[in-house]
């Protein structure tokens, strides 16, 4: 049996059928959290950070033009929403320490894994490896996400690499 | 170095733990519940549909007539949801939020419940946020996860205030009947409503820990506490005049007190001229809420409602714009308010 392609999902869920929608979900549910979970660094904030990002694209889905592909949109809606958190827990929680990230304690090897390495990373140079290694997006189609010129990303991209290369030229000399 | 390194960058997902199931179903939910509705039929069936609406109106007037006539009208609500504005979000931490904003009522749950818009007086989340009970109209009604009516009790007038005790078993509510405010009590499941005080203020009543006795400040301004074991009840020594807010602590016996410049908590007293929003219990730590002042690490604006639940908070803050919530280490917004929109009351529970 053929599997419905994501347009014949999205056509299904805006004429109101949960099915399809539930499809829909079911298909990119564990890609849009982990992708959240890789920028946010906890497990409590992935949680909200994905289900926000689905709940706003289901809501959204009547001005979704079909014929752009569905999980670069809702990738879209998903970074957005965990920069919007990060950003607000940044500027409010100042005067004491932000939760810390579980990626420590969820990394199944207990030395510093690559994960972690990027955790490090400041949230907007994060953000930009999760699309571009994580979700496979182009430079370009980063840039198109998060509003931002092509060159800022492809800047912030060599600097987080810069970042990683020294984490790892330490560890290898360790 | 660079090229290895973006092999295993390549990778990077594959190293990120999996979501807990539940949080799915969770999300599943709430993102059905956000789907648009289905694309609007035709002018043909508009002018049919409207025909049909209009009659079955004007039946329902004149059964709603005949009822009101006989003292049996309440109201039921089926899975209408109104968006009215930006929803509000699950604090961390938090099981369920519940927000009445300008008459209408938001509630997130981590079990996926999810309302926005339903026009109510007042609401209170059951223990754990699995139910919520609102006025609705002339009715007290509570709400399914789902988002449908469980049950709903017929009140005498509007319900201005209700609080869901920690056991889940019982829920105290206060109804305006012409000018009289009565405390009744209900259980749980919509059964054995009973007139607890024919004459209150109107204030939200507040469970011991233990569900064995609800304060509540009867009609001279004082604080009462009605002892549910014993059937008895009795001013709570030492309560201020004019109590506007009373607040049991979430373990023990304590209960703290807002007075006309005077907030109580036990034998602690403070005199006071600044204009509280608010009181309420961080675990056993007693705090105040000063209007127009600053909370903890917030200094974000005036506080207009204040509530708690274990170390959980909400409060609204710049000016009545937005409502943020969490641990007070810990919080971010969950609300966006439209100019003008007043928050008349916040329940949070963990």
């Amino acid at each position: 049996v053929r599997e419905p392609s994501d347009r014949e999902l999205v056509r299904g869920a805006r004429r109101g059928d949960r099915e399809a929608a539930a499809a829909l979900f079911r298909r990119y549910w564990r890609d849009a959290w982990r992708a959240a979970y890789a920028v946010t660094g906890r497990r409590a904030l992935a949680d909200d950070v994905a289900a926000d990002g689905f709940e706003r694209a289901f809501a959204a889905l009547d001005r979704f033009d079909e014929r752009r592909p569905f999980a670069p949109w809702l990738h879209r809606i998903v970074a957005n929403r965990a920069l919007d958190i990060l950003r607000s827990e940044r500027r409010l929680a100042y005067e004491e320490p932000l939760e810390p990230s579980d990626l420590r304690a969820d990394q199944p090897h207990g030395d510093r894994g690559l994960l972690a390495a990027v955790a490090d990373l400041s949230v907007e140079r994060r953000i930009v490896v999760v699309l571009r290694y994580g979700v496979g997006m182009t430079p370009k189609q980063i840039a198109g996400t998060l509003d931002l010129p092509v060159g800022t990303v492809n800047s912030r991209l060599a600097r987080a690499l810069e970042d990683l290369r020294e984490t790892f030229e330490v560890e290898r000399v360790e | 170095v660079s090229s290895e390194l973006e092999r295993h960058l390549d990778g990077l997902l594959l190293e990120v733990p999996e979501p807990e199931p539940e949080v799915g179903e969770a999300a599943l939910s709430r993102a059905l519940a956000a789907l648009p509705l289905p694309a609007r039929p035709s002018r043909r069936r508009l002018r049919l549909a409207a025909v049909l609406v209009a009659c079955a109106l004007g039946l329902l007037a004149l059964a709603a007539g005949s009822l009101a006539a006989a003292g049996a009208l309440h109201v039921s609500i089926g899975g209408a949801r109104t968006y009215v504005y930006k929803p509000l979000s699950l604090p961390h931490g938090a099981a369920g939020i519940a927000a009445v904003v300008g008459g209408r009522l938001s509630v997130v749950t981590r079990g996926g419940f999810r309302l926005q818009g339903l026009p109510v007086s007042a609401a209170t989340l059951s223990p754990h946020a699995v139910y919520v009970a609102a006025g609705v109209g002339h009715s007290l009604v509570a709400m399914r996860p789902d988002g449908h009516q469980a049950w709903s009790q017929p009140a005498a007038g509007r319900v201005v205030a209700i609080a869901w005790a920690p056991d889940g078993i019982r829920i105290a509510y206060v109804v305006r009947d012409g000018r009289r405010l009565a405390l009744h009590l209900i259980w749980g499941t919509g059964t054995h409503d009973r007139l607890l005080e024919r004459s209150v203020r109107a204030v939200t009543p507040s469970w011991r820990a233990d569900s064995l006795a609800v304060a509540y400040v009867g009609a001279g301004g004082k604080a009462v506490v009605y002892d549910i074991f014993h059937g008895t009840r009795a001013v709570v020594p030492g309560s201020p005049p004019d109590v506007s807010q009373v607040a049991f602590a979430p373990s023990g016996t304590r209960l703290g007190m807002l007075g006309r410049g005077l907030v109580v908590a036990g034998p602690t007293h403070l005199r006071t001229r600044l204009p509280i929003a608010g009181i309420g219990w961080f675990g056993r730590t007693f705090v105040t809420v000063t209007r127009g002042g600053s909370f903890g690490p917030l200094h974000t604006g005036s506080v207009s409602a204040f509530a708690t639940s274990g170390r959980t908070f909400a409060t609204v803050v710049d000016r009545g714009r937005r409502v943020v919530a969490g641990l007070p280490h810990h919080f971010a917004p969950v609300l966006s308010l439209p100019r003008g929109a007043r928050v008349t009351s916040i329940d949070v529970r963990q």
